[in-house]
């Protein structure tokens, strides 16, 4: 590639047709060249394993690049030597995502020979897409797995350990310019929401609030955040009015609300607390109940009503293969309970007792 | 006469006319600045955001000016009246600047990939073509000896590609298989395959065609020339075969990293210079040249080591850009006489910019806040830290799709494209298929790029059972994205060659293969490679099939090769884009926008280079 363009540079007086010629060889060079990046990706996986027992395709690792090998990059290859080399592929929630993106960030500045990947495909999708085919080593969940997806896994002969890493305060929020209302209980929430007789005006809902229609905002349906949100706020899980924009984006849901006076919708916590000023938290209360402003403290002391466990989903096969994968999953779980996950992305870290607990379950399953 | 047009020009009807022309043209403009003036602004706003060019003071400014803004201004306006120097500048140019963009972009894929791979099959599948090209320079009878390089190098790529791709899978399988089979037995399911994977792809490589040309040669009865080919055969399919990285590539292991480089860049680069300047001014010059070319490497190398830093990259630039340059400049100088001076140009804008910076840090000048940095640049993604956020991997990441992409789909787009256009029947019920190919093909052109991610999805996740997010999977998804593109304007490109040129051809004797080669080929090249690149740019920024087909979003490390996980660019701004901290919103992912851009730019530039060249 480089050469037939640098090539270009200096064919000055060379009939087009060796100009012709010399791309061609060169192109045809390059193009050899970069077909041997599989081998050049996993020298590291030759030396350790040897080429001796082709018996099984797992040393395969990425040439001809079947599926088992691309995964199976990490086997084994730890074994001979201290330095962590492979690939750990982490899938699921967006909600968790900014969670993974820093501690995958840390755990590949500690061990630069590992390839991390991190998509945001929402906790169902996640699931669906990545996780149950074996694509993915690990599935980041804004809720626990569904019987469904458990039945899937199992199906394929995965056994999916589950560690509960934080908790987010689920965040009602309505556009800044909407005075007349602060506050609100988990019903009148629900009911905004309820594919039975949904409401049609602020007005059909409370006789004091204007007589404006709904704009709703909420999580796109392959999102973790919608399954807890019908589940838990509008009763039943999946059933939503349907007349609302859902996204697997927060930025769009504030983008919404904050564009429009009688908007209303739902966000994590942690990115209503970077953009405080973009839209207006409304405090939460049970029936009867005291309403509680959303808050790290209020989530961790079960105040507030909307508190949500974040949790992570890991291959048992490949947590047994991987020993990259192990120390990850260690690190994840120490590092959950770090105050950064507080402070810089705005969800509470899990308790000493809670990092105990799931250490212990990564003992137990390794 | 006058008195007739006044009558006109009086009635009603014609005035209404002339108020009608003259409203279409006001709405005319008003589209016009509609759409002008919302790009203007939208591109203001992104390089705003991109590089904060309000916190700059004004001695930065005054500094900008007087270092790069002016010098530059006033060379171009001298090249302007002076056509030769103007030639020279943008030749130099092209080389300078080209040469930089494209060595980097060679070292940063390297380096990812690690050298030593590319430089086995640099040595192995070259061998092929050479030594046609070698052969056909002592034999007599040489009108073969064009087919023969096609056909070699199409050997080449089949073999090192086909058995790399195809072999390695395939043996897999059938041990898996034999494996399951066996498995039952205890004894026979432990029995280790005796020899390695790669003695074994090398030997069915080489042994397979071999056989089948013994075979025949045997049952011919051919002469003594028949059994040369079998030993030619079994040479050609060794050169080419990928098992033989496996064997050969220990013992390049041994050599130092810097010398893999120069192999893979310098080896190409000083080939084609030694094959210009003996062809321009005799052998002598030529191995002057080379050997000039070889030294200064050496020396570089040298250098670098003596002040302890890894020559891998002086190497690379030395090859890419300094060879390219010290033959544009060399040659404007010594025999340009009117255009010398313009060979100045890249050197001004490079001069200014150093000189620029060496004061600004020398005066301590506030320069713009801007969040085009090196650090975005070469350091590898952070979601909590913005100004600590880098797009490297994802840049490496996007250059290797593209680049791939485009060794993939340019051969079978253009091979497709030269067959339609030059030898697919045009009449009869043929011709009728041809014309419904045609028309297919320029319909796929229009298919939505989702659609294209579905079918890289459907064909290596679900089909080959690929892992997902490969490099691989990006570059041949996006290369079925531009095939359709690159057929058309290369169909384009070969219809606008006039048909007379090929009617003198054939009128001289010369056979279509001939025709094509000679003529019809040189004449399309600048409007092949132009709609290709064009291609490319597009390609580029795809975002929507890169999300089917599971490209991960965010990665912190290289892209290992091929089938390692990828990363991009578009995907790494969709992902920052619903970054919960708005400094992500805003300076970050403008500055990637601009990155995206750039790369973009460079592509087109380079088409244009090229098109200028042929048009000349």
């Amino acid at each position: 590639m480089t050469d037939d363009k640098s090539a270009d540079g200096v064919t000055r007086g060379v009939s087009r047709r060796k100009f012709v010629t010399a791309a061609g060889v060169t192109g045809v060079v390059a193009l050899a060249g970069c077909t041997s990046d599989d081998d050049g990706g996993n020298g590291n996986g030759e030396g350790g394993n040897g080429n001796g027992d082709g018996g099984n395709g797992g040393n395969g690792n990425g040439d001809g690049g079947n599926g088992n090998g691309g995964n199976g990059n990490g086997d084994g290859n730890g074994n001979g030597n201290t330095e962590l080399t492979g690939s750990i592929r982490v899938s699921g929630s967006s909600t968790v995502f900014p969670v993974a993106q820093a501690v995958g960030r840390q755990f590949t500045d500690m061990h630069p020979e590992v390839s991390f990947d991190l998509s945001k495909d929402g906790s169902g999708g996640g699931f669906r897409n990545v996780f149950i085919p074996g694509d993915s080593d690990i599935n980041n969940a804004s809720r626990p797995i569904k019987d469904g997806e458990l039945q899937d896994c199992q199906d394929n002969g995965i056994d999916p350990i589950e560690f509960r890493i934080a908790q987010d305060a689920l965040t009602v929020v309505v556009n800044n310019n909407a005075d007349w209302v602060d506050e609100m209980t988990v019903s009148t929430v629900g009911e905004i929401w309820s594919p039975e007789s949904p409401p049609e005006t602020w007005a059909d809902v409370n006789s004091d609030w204007p007589d404006e229609e709904f704009e709703l905002f909420g999580a796109a349906t392959t999102s973790g955040t919608f399954d807890y949100f019908t589940e838990e706020v509008v009763g039943e899980e999946g059933a939503i009015r349907e007349d609302y924009e859902g996204t697997e984006r927060d930025d769009q849901i504030a983008a919404g609300v904050s564009g429009s006076e009688y908007a209303f919708g739902y966000l994590p916590f942690a990115y209503y607390v970077n953009n405080p000023d973009q839209v207006k938290a409304l405090a939460i209360s049970h029936e009867g109940g005291d309403a509680v402003e959303p808050s790290l403290e209020a989530a961790q002391s079960g105040e507030y009503p909307l508190a949500r466990p974040l949790f992570f989903y890991v291959n048992n096969n490949k947590l047994a293969e991987k020993p990259t994968l192990q120390e990850f999953v260690r690190y994840y779980i120490e590092q959950s309970g770090k105050d950064f996950i507080a402070s810089d992305i705005g969800y509470v870290p899990s308790s000493d007792d809670q990092v105990q607990s799931n250490l212990d379950t990564l003992e137990q399953n390794i | 006469m006058a008195t007739e047009s006044e009558t006109l020009q009086r009635s009603g009807r014609f005035q209404y006319a002339e108020i009608r022309g003259k409203a279409f043209e006001a709405i005319l403009i008003a589209a016009t600045l509609v759409g002008l003036v919302a790009l203007i602004l939208l591109f203001g706003f992104m390089f705003f955001d991109a590089f904060g060019p309000l916190s700059a003071s004004l001695e930065w400014y005054l500094l900008f000016f007087s270092t790069l803004v002016a010098p530059v201004s006033a060379f171009t306006l001298y090249c302007r009246r002076n056509p030769a120097a103007r030639t020279a500048n943008a030749r130099a140019s092209a080389a300078v600047f080209g040469g930089l963009v494209l060595s980097l972009a060679a070292y940063i894929v390297l380096r990812a990939m690690s050298p030593y791979g590319p430089l086995v099959y640099l040595i192995t599948v070259s061998s092929m073509p050479l030594s046609v090209a070698v052969y056909g320079r002592y034999t007599e009878n040489s009108y073969f000896v064009g087919p023969a390089m096609v056909l070699a190098m199409l050997l080449a790529i089949v073999w090192t590609f086909g058995s790399e791709v195809l072999l390695f899978p395939l043996l897999d399988a059938v041990f898996g298989l034999g494996n399951d089979l066996l498995g039952g037995v205890p004894v026979l399911g432990s029995v280790p395959v005796p020899v390695g994977r790669g003695l074994l792809v090398t030997a069915i490589a080489v042994g397979v065609p071999t056989l089948a040309l013994a075979n025949s040669v045997l049952r011919r009865r051919t002469s003594r020339a028949g059994i040369l080919a079998v030993f030619a055969v079994l040479g050609l399919s060794a050169a080419g075969t990928a098992g033989l990285d496996q064997l050969i590539r220990p013992i390049l292991e041994v050599l130092p990293i810097w010398s893999a480089y120069a192999g893979v860049i310098g080896l190409p680069v000083t080939g084609i210079l030694a094959l210009l300047i003996t062809r321009q001014r005799g052998m002598r010059a030529g191995i002057t040249a080379v050997v000039a070319v070889v030294g200064g490497g050496l020396a570089v190398v040298a250098i670098a080591s003596a002040v302890s830093m890894d020559p891998s990259l002086w190497v690379v630039l030395f090859f890419g850009m300094g060879v390219p340059t010290a033959y544009v400049v060399g040659e404007a100088v010594i025999s340009d006489r009117d255009g010398r001076v313009g060979v100045a140009g890249p050197f001004v804008i490079l001069g200014g910019i150093l000189v620029g910076a060496y004061l600004e840090r020398l005066l301590s000048v506030t320069g713009p806040d801007s969040w085009v940095t090196p650090t975005l640049l070469t350091n590898s993604w952070n979601g909590l830290t913005a100004t600590e956020a880098g797009a490297y991997p994802s840049i490496v990441g996007s250059i290797m799709i593209v680049s791939f992409m485009a060794l993939m789909a340019f051969p079978v787009g253009v091979g497709a494209a030269i067959y339609l256009e030059e030898y697919a029947p045009d009449t009869g019920w043929k011709g009728r298929l041809t014309n419904l190919v045609e028309l297919n093909i320029a319909n796929l052109a229009g298919v939505p790029s989702v659609v294209y991610g579905l079918l890289g999805l459907a064909l290596f996740q679900n089909l080959l059972n690929f892992a997902p997010g490969l490099v691989f999977s990006a570059a041949a998804t996006l290369g079925f994205l531009i095939l359709p593109i690159v057929i058309v304007s290369a169909q384009e490109a070969l219809k606008a060659v006039p048909d007379s040129l090929r009617e003198a051809s054939y009128g001289m004797g010369a056979s279509r293969w001939q025709t094509i080669r000679s003529v019809v080929l040189p004449e399309a090249v600048p409007g092949i490679l132009t709609g290709t690149i064009l291609a490319l740019g597009r390609a580029i920024g795809e975002t929507a099939p890169l999300i089917i087909i599971a490209v991960p979003t965010t990665t912190f490390t290289t892209p290992g090769g091929l089938f390692s996980s990828g990363a991009a660019v578009p995907l790494r701004i969709f992902s920052a884009s619903a970054n919960f901290a708005p400094e992500y919103r805003k300076g970050v992912v403008a500055a990637l926008a601009i990155v995206l851009l750039v790369l973009m730019l460079t592509m087109n530039a380079i088409a244009i280079v090229i098109r200028n060249r042929y048009q000349q």
